[in-house]
This record gives structure tokens, C-alpha cells and sequence, in this order.
């Protein structure tokens, strides 16, 4: 960042940004935290201690923690960040922001409540009940018009691509937040969904597969977008592909959600559509990751000791990655084999371990030596960080890709009669070796987690202390 | 033209219902408007336009205005 803009930045709120950036590492901890656990309850039972404990009510729990307590404060962090320094205005409203804030981490800690009590709509990736779910359209909807106040009050002209990703992601996940969580409410902690039968299997999905779209890619294309050539300190490779990209994500992602649904209820039509589009998809996706890769043309040495690119560029491989096994699983042929197994589990992971994840994380690091002004505390914990994550998940997708091919293939095998070749249960005993690797995969994400958050707690403490002052200098 | 094809795009035009063509009008208008924005952005006369963007988040305050002098794109306010 050149001097110029440097001198504007006590101007701009950067105080939000820190306490967003700082839950969100927290709560990549509880995450994972929560996460590990269930997994490992799935291949050793026996620990489902009580009903608080049991799978169905902590599953929730870590989705919810991954996807929208980290997810979420990343997204509010970057973007209040983003839209500052793109824009060159401080934040349309402090207040408004502290609001959101305080709003969303209220709300974090009601899922923290409601789960474990059996408090569920049952929808996935939407389970909270409908107070929740009006706390959400509203806090949400506080977010969206202080960022598009800010845009509104910029002093630049132009709108930086990564704004755009940020106020599609906006818009898009009110009105099908809005709209999944229709419901008749029966009491404070009970709705059944306002939709019935296939109908509401395609809101579902239409929802759930949009938080991924939505949530989980465009917006962390607007950190990619800004933190790539921000820490390259190089242009971005394609303008032209970034405009390309982003509307084309925008006039196809809406489309995927019935591919979840193939072989179903569902008309065959709408599931090959669904999967026609998640096709189409390749193209503005690949386009996107090659974008970001490309922007370190005749640069790759800085991958060498910069930490803070490599997560972001091996976040982009992972993106790329299953961003191309996602279509390919929509597709019916490999959806009969595919769907309702572990294979989903895996996909869905490396998209969120090393997608999602590791782009947050070089996000992160990048925020948060810049909003301390300061070096990160070591260095060498960063590099162990990058490569636990990395095995780890690792370790975690190729577990669940060879436990859900093989599930699929067993569940689909006769014998000479046509009779089926194995038991449910014997399937399931098959699975358990994999399992307990994934839960191995899931311990490596979860102690990375927890050196970052040991990281960045003595970067912060050690912030205004001489080292870091000669450090800056 | 094999019968597996004919059948394969066959349509039962008279069985449409108002969703069936409200859906088949909005692919329709979705699909025209994506191919006119690829001949949009790669149009090379547009290269400029776009690309004057590219180094964005490195410049600082003066050389964005600078930008937005030169070329003009993007002047809404």
C-alpha cells in the first residue's frame, strides 16, 4: 500500500474489522472442534455420550460454526476491509456495523443453544428456527446496506471487481435465505417449512447448494480477488475474466440446486438442467481460479517465502479442483454412484478445507499484520500451519473419496441372482478404517487451528512491543 | 436423422404448462444475454476499458483518479 493511502487509514474503521477477523479464527477453532468430534463419533459410536452429544444435534453445530460463524465473520471482515480501501471511504455507518457485529455473534450463539437442545427446522445448512432465521434477514440485511451505503459514497468511480462478488453474494443469499425459511411457526422452538414434498426438497437445495454458490464462493472470490494481487503486489491477471467471471457465476450458480436431487421426485427435466448448467459452470470457475493463478506469472519465486500467497494459491488448486468434480458428480451417470455417499463428503470438504479455508486463512494473516501494523509473530508457525492444513485435508478428502466409491459400488453389487451382494451393515463396518482416518485428517485441520489462533493472539499481544517496532522498520 | 435422436428432442409442445414456458422464456433470455457479455468483454475495442482496472488495489488514491480521467470508463458520478 502506497503512502498516500497509507495516511488515509485512520480515517477508516478498521476496529470492526479486527474484532470480525478475530471471531473468525475463534470460531475456525470451535469449528473444527466440533467438527472432529462428530467425526469421531461416526466411527466409534459409543461416543454419542447423551442426547446434547448425540451426531444429529452436533452435525448442525459444525456446519453452522464452519459456514457461517468462520465463514460468516471472515466475509464481514474482508469485505468492511475491501470496500474501505476500494473505495477510499471509511464505512457508511460505525454503528450500523457494530450492530451487524453484535447481531451475528448473537445469533452464533443461539445456533451454540439450540442445537444441542434439538431446536431444528431440520433443513440443511438452514436449521435454525424461525426467530433465528428473522434475526438473520435482519442482521443480514444491516450488513448489505452499510456496504452498499459505503459503495454509494465512494470517492473512486469505478466499483473494484471484488465489491461486485461481495454485493452479488449480498443479495442473492437474502432473498434465498428469505425464502427457504418460510415456515408456519407452531411454537418459539418449532416451524414446519411453508413448502411440501418435492417442492420443498428443491427450496432445499435451491438453498443449499447457493450457500456453497453464494456464500461460500462468491464472496470468498471478492477476498481473492482483492488479497491475490494485493499481497503479489502484482496485478491481477485478467480484468476482462474477473467481469466475465462474476456474471456468469451470477446467471448460472442459481440454476445447480437439482442436480442434489437426481433420481428423485424431482422431473428428470429439472435434474438435467441442473446438471447441464453445473457443466457450463467449469468454464467461469476454471476461468476464475486460472485468473488468480496467472496473476503470479513470472512470479512464482514469491511462493518460496511468502506465506501468506501460498495459502492463498493452493486455496485456488482446491478451487479448481472441485470446482471440475462437482459437474462431473451432477452428471447421472456418476450421481447413481455418487449420491447419498461419502464421496459427497469429500467434495463438499475439499472444497471447504482447501477452498473456503485456506483462502480465509491467507486472508487473514494478510489482515491482520496490516491492521496491527506489524510482523506476524513467527513465521515458522505459519509454515507449520500451511502444511498441517494441508495434510490434514488432504488425508480427510482421499479418505472419504476411496470410502464413498466404495460405498457406492457395494451398495450397488449382485450376485449372479440379482440379489444384493451385502448388507447395509456390512457396508458400513467397511467404511469404519476410513472413518477414523477422516477424524485423523480432521485432528490435523483442528491443530492448525489452534496454532493460528496462538499465532495471531502473540502477534496481536507482541503488536505495539519494540521487536515489532524493528521489525516494521 | 436416427429415431433414437428424433426421440431424444422430441417435445410435447401442446403439454407445456405456463411454468414449463416462463422457465424455457427465462433460459432463453439468460443464455442470449451470457453469449452477448463473452462478445462484450472479449471484444478487443473493450480490452482498455476493462483491463485499465487490473492493478486496482496497488494504486494508490491520485493514480485511481488518474485512471478515471484517461479512459473514462465507469464515470457515474
Amino acid at each position: 500500500m502506497s503512502a498516500n493511502v497509507s495516511s488515509e487509514a485512520p480515517e477508516y474503521n478498521l476496529t470492526i474489522v479486527k474484532w470480525f477477523a478475530v471471531c473468525a479464527v475463534l470460531y475456525l477453532v470451535v469449528g473444527a472442534l466440533v467438527g472432529d468430534i462428530v467425526a469421531w463419533e461416526l466411527a466409534f459410536p459409543s461416543l454419542n455420550l447423551n442426547e446434547y452429544m448425540t451426531f444429529g444435534r452436533l452435525r448442525p453445530l459444525h456446519t453452522n460454526a464452519v459456514i457461517f460463524a468462520f465463514g460468516g465473520c471472515t466475509l464481514m471482515a474482508t469485505a468492511f476491509y475491501v470496500v474501505q480501501r476500494t473505495c477510499a471511504v471509511p464505512l457508511w455507518s460505525d454503528r450500523l456495523a457494530w450492530f451487524t457485529f453484535w447481531g451475528w455473534n448473537a445469533i452464533i450463539v443461539s445456533a451454540v443453544i439450540s442445537f444441542p437442545m434439538g431446536w431444528t427446522s431440520g433443513k440443511e445448512y438452514a436449521e435454525l428456527e424461525w426467530p433465528i432465521d428473522i434475526a438473520i434477514a435482519v442482521v443480514w440485511l444491516s450488513y448489505m446496506f452499510n456496504f452498499i451505503m459505503t459503495i454509494a459514497n465512494r470517492k473512486t468511480s469505478h466499483i473494484y471487481v471484488a465489491n461486485w462478488f461481495f454485493l452479488g453474494m449480498m443479495v442473492m443469499i437474502t432473498y434465498l435465505h428469505v425464502v427457504n425459511s418460510l415456515a408456519v411457526p407452531v411454537t418459539m422452538t418449532k416451524s414446519y417449512s411453508l413448502f411440501s414434498g418435492v417442492h420443498d426438497a428443491m427450496i432445499q437445495w435451491w438453498w443449499g447448494h447457493n450457500a456453497v454458490g453464494f456464500f461460500l464462493t462468491a464472496g470468498f472470490l471478492g477476498i481473492m480477488y482483492y488479497f491475490i494481487p494485493k499481497q503479489a503486489d502484482l496485478p491481477i491477471f485478467s480484468y476482462r475474466l474477473s467481469v466475465l467471471h462474476f456474471w456468469a457465476l451470477m446467471f448460472g450458480y442459481v440454476w445447480l440446486g437439482a442436480h442434489h436431487l437426481q433420481y428423485t421426485a424431482l422431473p428428470d427435466w429439472a435434474g438435467s438442467l441442473g446438471a447441464a448448467v453445473s457443466i457450463a459452470m467449469i468454464i467461469p470457475s476454471w476461468g476464475g481460479a486460472i485468473n488468480g493463478l496467472m496473476t503470479l506469472s513470472g512470479a512464482w519465486n514469491k511462493l518460496r517465502d511468502d506465506y501468506v500467497l501460498r495459502f492463498l494459491v493452493v486455496s485456488l488448486a482446491f478451487y479448481a479442483m472441485s470446482t471440475f468434480e462437482g459437474p462431473v458428480m451432477s452428471l447421472k451417470t456418476v450421481n447413481a454412484l455418487s449420491h447419498y455417499t461419502d464421496w459427497t463428503i469429500g467434495h463438499v470438504h475439499s472444497g471447504a478445507l482447501g477452498w473456503v479455508a485456506m483462502v480465509s486463512i491467507g486472508a487473514i494473516y494478510h489482515l491482520v499484520t496490516r491492521l496491527w501494523k506489524t510482523e506476524i509473530y513467527s513465521v515458522g508457525l505459519v509454515n507449520s500451519h500451511f502444511w498441517i492444513h494441508t495434510i490434514g485435508t488432504v488425508i480427510y478428502i482421499c479418505a472419504m473419496w476411496v470410502s464413498g466409491i466404495m460405498q457406492g459400488l457395494m451398495w450397488r453389487a449382485t450376485d449372479d441372482y440379482g440379489n444384493l451382494a451385502y448388507t447395509f451393515a456390512e457396508t458400513v463396518s467397511a467404511m469404519h478404517p476410513y472413518y477414523v482416518l477422516r477424524s485423523v485428517g480432521g485432528v490435523l485441520v483442528l491443530l492448525g487451528a489452534l496454532i493460528m489462533l496462538y499465532n495471531i493472539t502473540m502477534t496481536i499481544r507482541t503488536a505495539g512491543q519494540p521487536k515489532a517496532a524493528a521489525a516494521r522498520a | 436423422m436416427s429415431e433414437a435422436i428424433r426421440d431424444f428432442f422430441h417435445t410435447d409442445w401442446e403439454s407445456m404448462t405456463h411454468v414449463d414456458w416462463t422457465g424455457l422464456i427465462i433460459v432463453l433470455v439468460l443464455t442470449v444475454l451470457m453469449i452477448g457479455l463473452y462478445v462484450w468483454v472479449f471484444r478487443p475495442s473493450n480490452r482498455d476499458k476493462f483491463e485499465q482496472y487490473r492493478d486496482f488495489v496497488n494504486q494508490d488514491l491520485d493514480e485511481k483518479e488518474d485512471i478515471r480521467k484517461e479512459v473514462g470508463h465507469g464515470e457515474t458520478r
